[in-house]
């Protein structure tokens, strides 16, 4: 990694730190929800549905109930909760409001059943082998229902309802209505491009497959629900369990110490939260729900594939003069998340169209990974824009250069502009001049090829809350709400006070992820928490050392108390942070095996408060990538709707083996917002990698790959 | 999830894939010290679930226990022996989070069942440190930033002592090739593997690996061969 900076260097921000859980991390004492254990604690399992689309008949859980050890089951006839966050119209799910007109609700246990792996009933036994059991011995009856799978054919007249409205998943209006998007005229766009090019692209179903798969334990003293669970947001989980269960938000405690990753898997609350609260209530003892892996991968959800249909116009010197997008995203069943194609904004362009269909299947549902929309809609865009490059007979970084964005919708200003330098610094560090060839030149067997995709992402600024306090022994016990999803948050929000406190980081202790001891805080999503409860925690600092100046250091038994809630944002212009990946792979065309030689990433994520977990982040989030172009689908079978690949070894997760050096080069600023300057990273190293790596292939071996996964087969299809 | 009258049982599963191979070797018999715990509950049906007594050493420790045979010894580690350290990813032998040192060796925990590591010892991230000393591991998993969540972490120390234990200087390729069966989703591969090639470049890489046996027993290689971790 190297770092040329050209703002002023801080004290203790912006050097290599340790993070300061790591020792608790190295020798396992960190805990995380499955180490809690609670007396009298039952286990619960849930019995799912074997069926892509099902109607129950009759659910007999008398066997199950008959086992010395059940305590109890939970089925569609005795739980009528709705699961909020579960489906919501127009996929926004933090307004509460669209969550209660939305017309098609999830309830914990949904008949007629709309997925392979939907809950059907939930069983809490003294053991979870018991437990485990209990399960095997509901009988269900179903009466199976035909299936869609594939979001485009979900569409079509003849396709099966899976709503009575149809498979068009409403907007936050709760209208049938696809999501657009428009700006110029793309009709007159194309009557006057010089060239117009049409292609497709499709992206699967990528599981966020964490480490830790959801869990949760949940147990009630008198009317007050204490909640053990991974979340990325413990403000979020308990406004939402409040809401989903009829009671006050101070009525939930959420608490979520070390979680075991979650990249989206674990935004807002989870139907196993509800599951085990609804269970220890009717029990009255504390139940710890466990998901397994094969749970995990079809019960909770991964990104939503897509089908992107692109329409491009381009003048006789390679500038673009109209986009067009229709796209279709399949939700599963339920609208978990909006179903958004980003890609369209990272070109200048005068005329531009996007029509996107946020569509129901029949598949698992389709929710947050890691910066939801971007990857899929990125490789798409990316790589149609890369062809249309080859096509004008450009070179495709001069073709970027030509065509990239340089105010947000052509109009709006950045809070500051780095991309131009983010792509040119790239391509001398990688010696993109040198290494690129025309693609399919290299003579093989084994071929050889570079490829190259940017990235613009929103980096926003937003509301959250923190709290310090100061006892005469000179400790800063730092009070904010984030939990530590692994990007190393308690890290950066001690790093961040001891720099605005002006203090050694040692004198910093955070208390974190309990929401009975931490203030609200925006939650690990949308890369927001360095941004937004950073800047509370300066905020809070800087109270702090006003009290201090007016009332001197506190003595004996006294303290100072400081807090900040601030909602700063970035006055009218657009924050982004920016970036640009070049990748060589080598291609076997006698195997169809794709191997990455050499990854280069370049960011600007602002300042950058902590480069060791920062570059952590960038690496991490371009092997996903990777994993992404080349291998991870999760596939089913098309004549019976069963997922067919749950679980690390079908879904082919990056390994050890597989990942190559990721080399990161930060380019660093600082725009006046954000804490210090900070801006998004933990989505921004994943965004753009997919299309860097196709983009690769096809330089490689001269052929486009448009479907992903990059898998041998197509290769080899594509070569014959 | 399916749950047919077909599923089979973690037990049944495993004893498929590995007891036969057990019952050939040097391992623990099954059949040794068999006795039935009753589940003591009341009003309904009651099942019999057998169980033996074991003796285990772990970290150092001996333990003498009665489990039943469907446990897993990643179960009895965590649930029975309050030693959390050891993560359960996937509870099928496809990611490695639950990897202990079994016997020296990397293993799969959620692979084994707790009975056949009777008599044996075992070795979790708990028993790494030397009380506040870091097993070198340790120290550069932290300076290195290994763990990112954390959740692999322990699995990846345990199969990085494997390696250094029989390989003392092994090369990047080496340290992938060893810890490729242990999965890490924030996918901090570059990290992990520095990490471990700076441990293996102090003067205690090898030595620190006290405690535990380093029994290599060669019948018992194929007892172990079904939930091996790494090893590619």
């Amino acid at each position: 990694m190297s770092r040329p900076s050209k703002l002023t260097p801080l004290k203790t921000i912006g050097h290599p730190t340790a993070r300061i859980d790591a020792v608790e991390r190295v020798t396992g004492k960190a805990t995380y929800t499955g180490d809690v254990h609670l007396p009298g604690m039952l286990y619960a399992r849930v019995l799912r549905s074997p069926h892509a689309h099902a109607r129950i008949r009759q659910i007999d859980a008398s066997k199950a109930l008959a086992l010395a050890g059940v305590k109890f089951v939970l089925t569609h006839e005795n739980c009528s909760v709705v699961w909020g966050a579960g489906s919501i119209s127009g996929g926004r799910q933090y307004v509460d409001d669209i969550k209660k007109i939305t017309r098609h609700k999830r309830y914990l246990f949904n008949n007629p059943v709309r997925f392979f792996g939907e809950p059907v009933a939930a069983v809490a036994a003294t053991n979870r082998h018991l437990a485990e059991e209990a399960v095997r011995l509901i009988n269900v009856d179903y009466e199976v229902l035909p299936f869609v799978l594939d979001q485009e054919a979900a569409l079509r007249p003849e396709s099966v309802k899976i709503w009575p409205e149809g498979n068009l998943s409403p907007t936050a209006k709760n209208e049938m209505e696809p999501e657009v998007y428009r700006r110029g005229n793309v009709e007159e766009g194309f009557r006057t491009a010089d060239f117009v090019f049409e292609d497709r692209y499709t992206t699967t179903y990528v599981h966020n497959a964490q480490m830790e798969p959801r869990l949760c334990v949940a147990g009630w003293e008198g009317d007050k629900l204490t909640l053990y669970t991974p979340t990325q947001g413990t403000s979020n989980c308990r406004h939402d369990m409040a809401r989903d269960l009829g009671i006050p938000d101070e009525k939930v405690r959420v608490i979520c110490k070390y979680m075991g990753g979650g990249f989206g898997n674990k935004n807002q609350n989870q139907d196993a939260d509800l599951i085990a609260a609804v269970l220890a209530k009717e029990t009255g003892a504390p139940v710890k729900l466990e998901l397994s892996r094969k749970e995990d991968f079809i019960g909770v959800h991964g990104r939503w594939p897509t089908t992107q249909y692109y329409k491009v116009g381009v003048s006789r010197d390679g500038v673009l003069q109209a986009l067009q997008l229709r796209g279709y995203s399949g939700m599963g069943p339920y609208r978990k998340n909006t179903g958004g194609i980003g890609g369209i904004e990272l070109y200048q362009c005068p005329n531009v169209e996007s029509v996107t269909y946020p569509v129901y299947t029949n598949r698992a549902v389709s929710g947050n990974y890691r910066a939801p929309e971007f990857p899929q809609g990125f490789f798409g865009i990316e790589s149609m824009m890369d062809d249309v490059a080859y096509k004008m007979k450009m070179d495709p970084v001069e073709f970027v250069l030509k065509n990239m964005t340089r105010k947000s919708d052509d109009e709006v200003p950045y809070t500051n502009y780095t991309l131009e330098e983010c792509i040119r610094r790239g391509a001398e560090a990688f010696e993109w001049k040198k290494r690129w060839h025309p693609p399919g030149a290299d003579p093989g067997p084994i071929k050889r090829g570079v490829g190259m995709a940017f990235m613009a992402l929103r980096s926003p600024t937003g509301q959250s809350s923190a709290v310090i306090r100061l006892d005469s022994n000179g400790r800063y016990t730092v009070f904010v709400g984030v939990t530590d999803i692994g990007a190393g948050a308690k890290t950066t929000m001690a790093l961040i006070a001891a720099e605005a406190l002006g203090v050694p980081l040692s004198n910093i202790e955070i208390v974190w992820g309990d929401t009975d001891r931490c203030p609200y805080s925006v939650g690990e999503s949308g890369s927001r928490t360095t941004d937004m409860t950073g800047y509370a925690v300066i905020e809070a600092a800087h109270d702090l050392k006003r009290q201090i100046a007016a009332k001197g250091l506190p003595k004996g038994d006294n303290v100072l108390i400081a807090s900040a809630s601030p909602n700063p944002t970035s006055e009218g212009k657009v924050r982004k942070a920016f970036g640009a990946h070049f990748v060589e792979v080598e291609v076997d065309t006698e195997l169809g095996r794709v191997r990455v030689l050499k990854y280069l990433a370049v960011q600007d994520s602002g300042r950058i408060l902590n480069p060791l977990t920062a570059t952590s982040q960038v690496k991490g989030g371009a092997t996903q990538g990777i994993g992404m172009a080349l291998h991870e689908d999760l596939l089913y079978d098309r004549q019976t709707g069963q997922p067919l690949t749950t679980g690390y070894y079908g879904t082919r997760i990056m390994t050890h083996l597989d990942a190559p050096e990721i080399e990161v080069i930060f380019i660093e600023s600082d725009d006046g917002y954000g804490p210090f300057g900070a801006k998004c990273i933990g989505e921004a190293g994943i965004v753009h990698a997919v299309a860097a790596v196709g983009n690769a292939v096809f330089n490689a071996i001269g052929r486009r790959m448009k479907d992903l996964p990059i898998t041998r087969d197509k290769i080899l299809g594509a070569l014959v | 999830m399916s749950k047919r009258k077909h599923d089979i049982s973690r037990r049944q599963f495993l004893e498929g894939s590995g007891a036969v191979l057990v019952a050939a070797t040097a391992g623990p018999k099954l059949s040794a010290q068999l006795s039935s715990s009753i589940q003591p509950e009341t009003g309904g049906a009651t099942r019999e679930v057998p169980s033996t007594a074991i003796r285990l050493v772990v970290n150092g420790t001996e333990h003498r226990l009665e489990v039943e045979d469907r446990w897993t010894l990643a179960e009895v580690l965590r649930d029975h022996l309050g030693l959390t350290g050891t993560k359960i990813g996937c509870n099928r032998g496809e990611c490695g989070a639950c990897t202990v040192l079994l016997d020296g060796k990397p293993v799969y925990s959620c692979s084994n069942l707790a009975v056949w590591a009777d008599g044996r010892e075992v070795r979790t991230v708990e028993g790494l440190a030397h009380g506040d000393q870091l097993d070198p591991l340790q120290r550069a998993f932290v300076e290195h930033d290994g763990p990112q969540c954390g959740f692999c972490t322990s699995g990846q120390l345990m199969s990085a002592r494997g390696l250094l234990t029989r390989n003392p200087h092994p090369t990047a390729r080496e340290v992938r090739a060893a810890m490729t069966g242990n999965i890490c989703r924030c996918s901090n591969y570059n990290r992990y593997v520095e990490a471990v090639l700076a441990a293996s470049s102090t003067r205690d890489a090898k030595t620190s690996d006290r405690g535990a046996g380093r029994s290599t027993a060669p019948g018992r290689r194929g007892a172990k061969a079904s939930a091996r971790a790494g090893g590619a």
